[in-house]
């Protein structure tokens, strides 16, 4: 039995359909990914999860509930992390966790919550002086503190320099073995290789991939790419007659080289046969990056009029 | 601690710590009573407040401005403010109704009213021994305009997205209400068809009764019935209009 389940779910903005018949379903201590471009209907999919939009078709249960009964029991069962929300300037990190904590019926221990996410020194902190980081793990501690078993997470990690992420992602990390299943929402690919069983991508309001990070990777045909510094002179074109070998190109002193799976070794092999060594090599497998692309098609809609934060990143 | 009193308190403590509009609210109508208590000068009826005295025609309308002020000005800015921040939405992901918050806010802003209230009355009457002389009627008159106020309050926080031009609205409406109240131009010294409105107005029925109750009479019910309206007729409106995102 799994702890959601959704199937043909069904959204409509002004005659538009924004989620046109999203099905999946989520096992019990899954973290699942959902990811897909900006306006694709992320958002729009888990608020009708969540039970903060009414939706236009479909079934949904989370936890046994129907998110749409606006049932308190349900409420107990999953927390909610929102896009862009915040709390009042003056209210310090344990009076926010500690007020919250009083609306559950069986809360954790916020005190607990607050070490877990490494927020012991910002207890009496105000929420206006907290670093980006330091708000978003306050923002999952207030997802959690009522002890759910189903959490979402919209884009947790969005306007968060590098180091923060990463600081955001350990602990999620850390969540794993707590046993709460995890619905996660983002466009990062880097996160949901690092943190997700499963990723569902969703584009134009409809489900286009669903697997493992791994298996969307290695779904796509791509070249392998390698780069490297020839440590003595080389003509591109002994590279380019190997079999294994689709294209070189030369940028400064590096060369870069694309081809079949085996392009690494035949290089290295072809060049250590002249006496040159490769230096400073690179070699990058297909990410979940490239399946991402190579499945929502456009890289160009991201430039679209709306999606202007995209061009910010 | 249940969720009610968890979320009052921690109104109140973020109110003590963001005073702001508030502290102004309570302390300058306060002082204005009491002054106008300590000269003796202003408990000698006058024709210009139509016949009575010039401590008995303001202190209604002091009593109505911190009302004015809490109910128009300091609530719709906390409230626009909550949905701006996107509280009241992480409200609706807890077991917990926002109309939780909603109801902390109006439970804060009556209770620091009430305190307010029983300054301007009591300390004056202390000083000077003039109390209200039908004490029933001055209340069910302030429980009438406290609703009428609030419920002002609130259709503004429902009909303005933006806390900025909410509070720039609140700021509008409150001296307009003041005005129909009385500060500049005494309800005894206006114009015949200019008391009309102002009979018509939430503040200036709210200091007639006030002021008939102070002095010992039964407010005509024509004013309860304005305030009534107001407050019933506000209330209709921002339950409709009002949204937590």
């Amino acid at each position: 039995m799994s702890i959601i389940e959704v199937r043909g779910l069904r959204k409509f903005y002004g005659g538009r359909a924004v989620v046109d018949g999203v099905s999946f379903s989520v096992e019990k201590g899954e973290i699942f990914g959902i990811l897909g471009p900006n306006g694709a209907g992320k958002t729009t999919t888990v608020e009708c999860i969540g039970g903060l939009r009414s939706r236009d078709g479909g079934t949904i249960t989370v936890a046994g509930f129907d998110p749409a009964g606006e049932d308190k029991a349900l409420r107990e069962e999953l927390g909610i992390q929102l896009q862009e929300s915040t709390l009042p300037e003056k209210q310090t990190v344990a009076e926010a966790l500690q007020l919250y904590s009083s609306f559950y019926r069986d809360p954790r221990d916020w005190r607990e919550l607050l070490d877990r996410l490494g927020l012991q020194t910002q207890a009496n902190t105000y929420f206006g002086k907290l670093s980006g980081g330091q708000k978003q793990r306050l923002s999952v501690a207030l997802a959690l503190v009522g002890n759910p078993q189903v959490a979402i997470l919209d884009e947790l990690t969005t306007g968060l320099d590098p180091a923060a992420r990463r600081e955001v992602w350990g602990l999620l990390e850390d969540l794993k073995d707590t046993g709460v299943t995890l619905l996660l929402v983002s466009h990062f690919m880097e996160e949901a290789e690092r943190l997700c069983d499963r990723v569902a991508v969703i584009d134009h309001g409809k489900v286009i991939a669903l697997d493992t990070p791994e298996g969307l990777a290695s779904g796509v045909r791509a070249d392998q790419r390698m780069s490297f510094e020839p440590s003595g002179p080389i003509e591109p074109g002994v590279l380019e007659q190997l079999p294994d070998v689709h294209h070189v190109t030369t940028r400064d002193r590096r060369l870069i080289v694309t081809g079949t799976d085996n392009v690494a070794s035949a290089v290295i092999i072809a060049l250590h046969q002249r006496g040159v060594a490769c230096q400073r090599l690179r070699v990058d497998q297909p990410s979940l990056d490239d399946a991402f692309v190579a499945l929502t098609g456009n890289v160009d809609r991201e430039l679209e009029p709306g999606a202007a934060d995209a061009l910010s990143r | 601690m249940s969720a009610a009193g968890a979320m009052i308190k921690s109104e109140a403590r973020l109110l003590g710590r963001n005073p702001g509009v508030v502290a102004w609210a309570i302390v300058l109508p306060v002082a204005a009573a009491i002054v106008l208590a300590a000269i003796p000068g202003t408990r000698t009826p006058q024709d210009y407040f139509g016949g009575v005295s010039a401590f008995q025609a303001y202190q209604p309308i002091l009593v109505l401005f911190v009302l004015a002020i809490l109910a128009v000005q300091a609530l719709p800015d906390v409230l626009t403010r909550y949905r701006e921040m996107g509280v009241l939405k992480r409200l609706r992901t807890t077991p917990v109704s926002p109309g939780l918050l909603l109801f902390a806010q109006l439970a804060l802003m009556v209770g620091v009213s009430l305190v307010c209230l029983v300054l301007i009355v009591v300390i004056p009457g202390i000083i000077s021994g003039q109390w209200p002389k039908s004490p029933v009627a001055y209340l069910i008159s302030y429980l009438l305009v406290a609703w009428a106020m609030l419920g002002l309050g609130m259709v503004i926080s429902s009909l303005f997205r933006n806390a900025k031009v909410a509070a720039g609205f609140g700021t509008v409406l409150f001296f307009v209400l003041q005005f129909f109240a009385g500060l500049w131009v005494t309800r005894a010294s206006m114009p015949e068809w200019m008391r009309w409105i102002s009979n018509l107005t939430p503040s200036g029925a709210a200091t007639q009764s006030l002021m008939d109750a102070a002095s010992g009479q039964w407010p005509n019910l024509g004013y309860w019935a304005v305030l009534l309206a107001w407050g019933l007729g506000s209330s209709a409106v921002s339950i409709r209009l009002f949204r937590w995102e």
